[in-house]
């Protein structure tokens, strides 16, 4: 094996706190990403995923109370939107943009790609991209392939070839990233230093998994850990310089007490100052410009050796 | 059916008479509770190792690239030294961190060559000495302990002091292999309720969406302190397992910072490695042989 290929996606050691700044002196960066996908699993969205309550609900009054709550407190966020919610959602995606908020694209139906041919994922990623495009009138900047609730794990899931289609795609970023809390590189050629900036994502900051977790019905509440989760997070990053992010879902997020603590949150991070809250695309240009991959993607002559009896 | 129940009697007791529990430990300078903070650095291995999707690797990236360096931070902070569990394999993909981890004084120790015990013979000596090359590298020492499950005789050939794996008693405690075999080891137990990854790691060992124990720090902090108080009051033992892709995460730093700096403000809290407490069991409590 030429590098670390299969175990790393990026370079040895993350940028330290000293070592990051965000413009005008600011002290924390605050991203909000707002998943409009109401896929329930790896299948992406299906027709009773669309013909329920809750994705009605998704649609209308929870994304209204949810872009209420951020106009409140004047804080803008990147929308994942799969292509068919592109299409549902043409009117509200005009309101979104208007209002400074950015939309990003998240496949075709949010399926899982995982198991694709690399020809096969590009056709669905080119279409993706002209569906999206039509809708708003404006290439999408960044790519999203967030968790859904009966994923078998809570990261996302993408293919071996995600990553090098969406740099052949022109896309500037990918927006859930793990390996890191701070936007980063992720390489898709080691040789050839061929990387996607990366911005970061944890399951630990996303409302669905959190509310009525795994599923409505059996799951859990647990609305008051989401909080304390945000809110220690919060808290420490913004003690550290660096980069607080939440994944918020209308359909979970918009409703009642959760919409409330929502906004209490907001209004807590709200009344610190020096917050930068870019959408994923502003974060993304002011990532390479300030850190370009030029100079910041370190990477390391591998010293991994392959042995006999040991995985490669 | 009576000889079924002589049959399971027999197990119990075959299985007690590999153990020698240590009733009461006088900790060095009068201290009341030696505490280990342990790390297990394996990063994205076992993930590679269960054949689990790409996010999920770098999900444990988090580890190499952050976390450890953080947790290293916070040890320093407060003058306290860990041990660190480190695959061999950590060696090549994280050297840096794990240079500056035995520069910090931590003890580096074994945790397997790729987070996986070989049932081979042959191949399972051949990585328990892979990984003691690459620790030793690192380190300028062999590693004298380790968690895995790595054959007792074999580790007792290869000069290991300890293994930390398991919770059959509070105290540290010795594991025979066989009854009938001279290859007794020093165990010091950890307790997975008193582990990151069983509250902050989705799909830990495999666990189901349905079985999400996810939580937040607060909860934990207060978990851990009782654990903690409980085993202060008793003159105990406490090991606190953290992996760096779990408790590197920020608001995790911060929930460790505050529990050590409140263990700190009671007399006699010993934070000691593993080699120290090992050691310190072995010259004072020593097993009995025959």
């Amino acid at each position: 094996m030429p590098w670390k290929d299969g175990y790393t996606i990026s370079d040895e050691i993350g940028l330290a706190d000293r070592d990051l700044r965000w413009p005008d002196g600011q002290r924390c960066c605050v991203s909000i990403t707002v998943d409009l996908s109401v896929a329930a699993g790896p299948a992406g969205i299906t027709a009773a995923d669309l013909a329920s309550p809750a994705a009605e609900f998704a649609r209308h009054d929870g994304l209204a109370q949810l872009l209420a709550v951020l106009r409140r407190h004047a804080l803008h966020a990147t929308f994942a939107v799969p292509a068919v919610m592109a299409r549902i959602l043409a009117d509200q995606l005009r309101v979104l943009t208007n209002e400074g908020h950015e939309i990003a694209a998240e496949g075709l139906r949010h399926e899982d790609v995982g198991a694709l041919s690399r020809q096969d994922e590009r056709e669905r990623l080119a279409l993706t991209t002209q569906i999206v495009t039509e809708a708003t009138g404006q290439r999408p900047a960044g790519w999203f392939s967030l968790p859904r609730q009966e994923d078998p794990f809570a990261g996302g899931t993408i293919s071996p070839h995600t990553i090098d289609l969406l740099l052949e795609a022109g896309y500037e970023y990918f927006g859930n990233g793990l390996a890191d809390d701070i936007p980063h590189y992720w390489v898709s050629d080691f040789a050839a230093r061929r990387a996607l900036l990366t911005l970061p994502y944890y399951y630990h900051f996303d409302d669905q998994f959190f509310l009525l977790f795994p599923r409505k019905g059996t799951g859990l509440e647990n609305a008051d850990m989401l909080f304390r989760n945000w809110k220690a997070e919060f808290d420490a990053q913004y003690r550290r310089g660096r980069l607080f992010h939440m994944t918020l879902h209308p359909q979970g997020i918009g409703w009642c007490n959760r919409v409330q603590m929502l906004d209490d949150f907001l209004g807590y991070m709200r009344s610190l100052p020096g917050l930068w809250n870019p959408t994923g695309a502003a974060c993304a240009r002011y990532w390479r410009e300030t850190y370009p991959e030029q100079t910041h993607l370190r990477l390391e002559p591998s010293i991994w050796q392959d042995y006999p009896g040991s995985l490669s | 059916m009576t000889n079924e129940l002589a049959e399971l009697t027999r197990v119990a007791q075959a299985y007690d008479a590999r153990h020698q529990f240590i009733s009461s430990i006088a900790w060095p300078g009068g201290a009341r509770i030696a505490v280990n903070l342990t790390v297990d650095f394996d990063a994205m291995l076992l993930r590679r190792l269960m054949n689990e999707p790409p996010m999920q690797l770098a999900k444990g990236e988090f580890g190499g690239r952050v976390g450890i360096w953080r947790l290293l931070e916070l040890f320093e902070s407060h003058n306290v030294k860990a041990t660190i569990f480190t695959p061999g394999r950590i060696c090549e993909l994280y050297p840096q961190a794990m240079r500056a981890a035995a520069r910090g004084g931590h003890e580096i120790a074994d945790h397997m060559w790729e987070h996986r015990v070989p049932r081979d013979a042959a191949l399972e000596h051949d990585h328990l000495l892979k990984t003691a090359a690459a620790l030793q590298k690192i380190a300028g020492r062999r590693p004298v302990g380790t968690r895995s499950d790595h054959t007792r005789a074999l580790l007792q050939r290869e000069g290991f002091l300890y293994t930390s794996d398991g919770s059959a008693a509070q105290l540290p405690y010795y594991v025979t292999d066989d009854a009938t075999a001279d290859t007794t080891l020093l165990n010091l137990p950890f307790h997975y309720a008193i582990d990151d990854a069983m509250f902050f790691s989705f799909a830990w060992l495999g666990s189901g969406n349905a079985a999400q124990r996810i939580t937040d720090p607060e909860r934990v902090f207060d978990m851990w302190w009782a654990a903690f108080r409980q085993q202060y009051r008793a003159g105990g033992y406490l090991n606190v397992v953290m992996h760096p892709f779990v408790s590197g995460r920020a608001l995790r730093i911060a929930m460790l910072d505050r529990l050590i700096a409140k263990m700190k403000t009671l007399p006699g809290v010993w934070f000691a490695t593993c080699e120290e407490v090992a050691r310190h069991c072995l010259a004072t409590c020593p097993p009995r042989h025959g």
